[in-house]
């Protein structure tokens, strides 16, 4: 006897039975697609999250300090560029650069745009690990000098000129009112630093930033990276000493800056799209779970309904192992066109929110997970009705009406 | 291994042997004994009929021949194979093998066609053998039925495809539990005819169930059950 063939025939005979009753069969494997089209979909979104996440603070080393001051009521707070001399006196602080920013018009003579002026130190370049396709950044003398000189990022050039490297050093750019000269264009970086998006800020001197475009307006605050992850907490206390005393706040009184240790943001960030993605696929679990249910109860019912056929099956020579892999055959079948189908719908959903721009990312290991999930549901649920089908008593199943 | 294959050779003849077939159910530890001790062989080729009486035990006695049940003891032999030990696997392959069954109510897949249920046991054997199910439903006078589903079917036609499949693996003995139990009797006539000729142009050795005495009055002998116990034999 051939058992390949066979076995075959028996997935034949499970397959025609449940073609007989198709629409039953479609609702009884409507719980295992809707679980795998979440467990897929969920993955994706949590991939999509966490990505955006690596995004936002992919520019960011886990020894940045960001200080700025907190926009509550009261007094206002005295941090300044003034601080950061005096930052810089910290043994552990490897460098300290300040960013003063707000939104102001952006144009040419032909276009105008809204986009961040951001007005730092020389140093910048370097902490941001920046860099240019063509020009070069400001030096310590435009800083000193009052330069109005501008370095545009990539996305900033591309909405002025069309295109990530115009050949434009040396033309003009107005920040707000003021020409600047354009002297460099920064290469197309994507994420964030800190409070500023890089492809999109237009980088000045500190001080012309200040005396020419953005003045009080500016949202200040300044990037401090420490030496080493070790002496992160060594750091973060020495700021704040250093600080109270150059703001001269008396024991009692509320620090006026806020620090935030970038590699806490990050890992708690991470952390809480992890959070989110297992709460969802949790969600994928149970619906699979209750799918695999659906599948048992619906088994049951078939069982007690072919009783009889049950019976003249094993009258006439079948064996409990041919019944049993009949119908496990059927929870087969049921929970492979499930998840086929659950899966083909959850890539038309992922494209759908795609195109929607949603932040959303195949995982090619979401399909093998929920593949493996949906069978182990599938067949733990279908093994005991499947088991009942195969012991039954063919006396008494003969004798069922 | 030597005394059994003396034995062997001592049976070679009867297709079905019992010997003191005993079988009780235990209910709450009150032990009630349906078969009593049954002894009687059939041989290769005979027509025997099975009477007795509800309540006498033939329900329970078709159960073991039919390798459906297994007697709390005594020995039963079909051919040379001592069919009482067993396994439920292996009694499933003497059904298949050696047994063919026609039932009272027929017992056809409703879902299947005559010539898929006939070729069913087939199936189990390991090759479903349409050829011979084609032959099969032929010979019964159902050539042009193939494809009907039973419920396409009058009582005479399923009884005739329950008999073709009863012949589709070539049994040793075929099982008749009151074959024209539900039929009128001019059907039964005829399926009891079919019946008949099976043994007599084909040499199948059959038992069969009845309550008609008119019917086992056409077999070669009648085996009367009454109370767990065989009564008479009587040959005609």
């Amino acid at each position: 006897m051939n058992s390949a063939y066979f076995l075959l025939k028996l997935f034949k005979l499970s397959w025609d039975s449940l073609k007989a009753n198709i629409f039953r069969s479609f609702l009884t494997t409507l719980g295992i697609m809707i679980g795998t089209t979440t467990i897929i979909i969920v993955v994706a979104l949590g991939e999509g999250a966490k990505r955006d996440i690596e995004a936002q603070y992919s520019n960011m080393s886990v020894t940045t300090i960001l200080i700025n001051a907190p926009s509550t009521a009261g007094e206002p707070s005295k941090l300044s560029v003034n601080d950061i001399p005096l930052v810089k006196t910290i043994s552990t602080v490897a460098d300290a650069v300040p960013m003063l920013t707000a939104k102001v018009n952006v144009s040419t003579s032909d276009n105008t745009t809204n986009f961040s002026v951001v007005g730092t130190y020389p140093d910048f370049a370097k902490v941001a690990n920046l860099s240019l396709v063509s020009g070069e950044f400001f030096t310590q003398s435009d800083e000193d000098n009052h330069t109005k000189v501008a370095i545009l990022g990539a996305t900033v050039a591309e909405e002025l000129f069309g295109t990530r490297d115009p050949k434009v050093i040396g033309e003009t750019v107005i920040l707000g009112k003021k020409e600047f000269e354009i002297i460099g264009i920064a290469k197309y970086k994507g994420g964030a630093f800190g409070p500023i998006t890089i492809d999109e800020s237009v980088f000045t001197p500190y001080s012309s930033s200040y005396r020419y475009v953005l003045g009080k307006n500016g949202k200040f605050s300044f990037n401090v990276n420490a030496t080493d992850v070790n002496v992160l907490a060594q750091t973060m206390d020495s700021l704040t000493t250093i600080l109270r005393e150059s703001h001269n706040l008396g024991p009692g009184a509320p620090d006026d800056f806020r620090l935030r240790d970038m590699g806490a943001t990050v890992a708690s960030a991470q952390s809480s799209s992890q959070t989110m993605a297992l709460l969802l696929g949790s969600v994928g679990f149970i619906v699979l779970l209750v799918g695999g249910i659906g599948i048992m109860n619906i088994m049951y019912v078939t069982v007690s309904e072919r009783t009889k056929e049950i019976g003249i099956r094993k009258a006439i020579g079948a064996k409990d192992s041919h019944i049993l892999t009949q119908f496990l055959f059927e929870a087969f079948i049921l929970t492979l066109v499930g998840f086929t189908i659950g899966a083909v719908i959850a890539f038309g959903i992922y494209y759908l929110l795609l195109s929607m721009g949603l932040k959303i990312i195949f995982v090619w290991w979401s399909v093998p997970l929920s593949l493996v999930i949906t069978f182990t549901v599938g067949m733990f649920f279908g093994y005991s009705p499947a088991k009942k089908a195969a012991s039954l008593d063919p006396i008494d199943a003969l004798r069922y009406e | 291994m030597v005394k059994k294959f003396f034995s062997e050779i001592k049976m070679n003849n009867q297709v079905i042997s019992l010997e003191e077939i005993k079988k009780s159910y235990f209910i709450k530890d009150n032990e009630f004994s349906v078969l009593k001790g049954i002894n009687f062989d059939i041989k290769k080729g005979e027509f025997v009929a099975l009477m007795g009486p509800s309540g006498s035990g033939k329900s329970t006695l078709l159960n073991i021949i039919g390798a459906l049940d297994k007697p709390t003891s005594g020995n039963y032999h079909i051919q040379n194979k001592l069919v009482s030990d067993l396994s439920s696997d292996q009694l499933a392959d003497i059904r298949n093998q050696y047994i063919g069954f026609i039932f009272q109510n027929f017992n056809l897949i409703s879902t299947l066609s005559s010539l898929e249920n006939v070729a069913l046991p087939s199936f189990y054997t390991g090759q479903q053998n349409y050829n011979r199910a084609k032959e099969l439903l032929t010979m019964v006078g159902l050539g042009d039925k193939f494809n009907n589903k039973p419920n396409e079917l009058s009582g005479g036609q399923r009884q005739r495809v329950a008999i073709a499949r009863s012949l589709i693996n070539n049994p040793e003995f075929i099982l008749a539990d009151e074959p024209t139990g539900n039929l009128d009797s001019i059907t039964g006539k005829e399926i009891m005819d079919l019946v008949l000729s099976l043994n007599k142009k084909y040499g199948k050795t059959i038992l069969m169930v009845t309550h008609d005495s008119n019917l086992a009055k056409l077999t070669h002998r009648i085996i009367y059950l009454k109370d767990g116990r065989i009564t008479n034999k009587k040959s005609v």
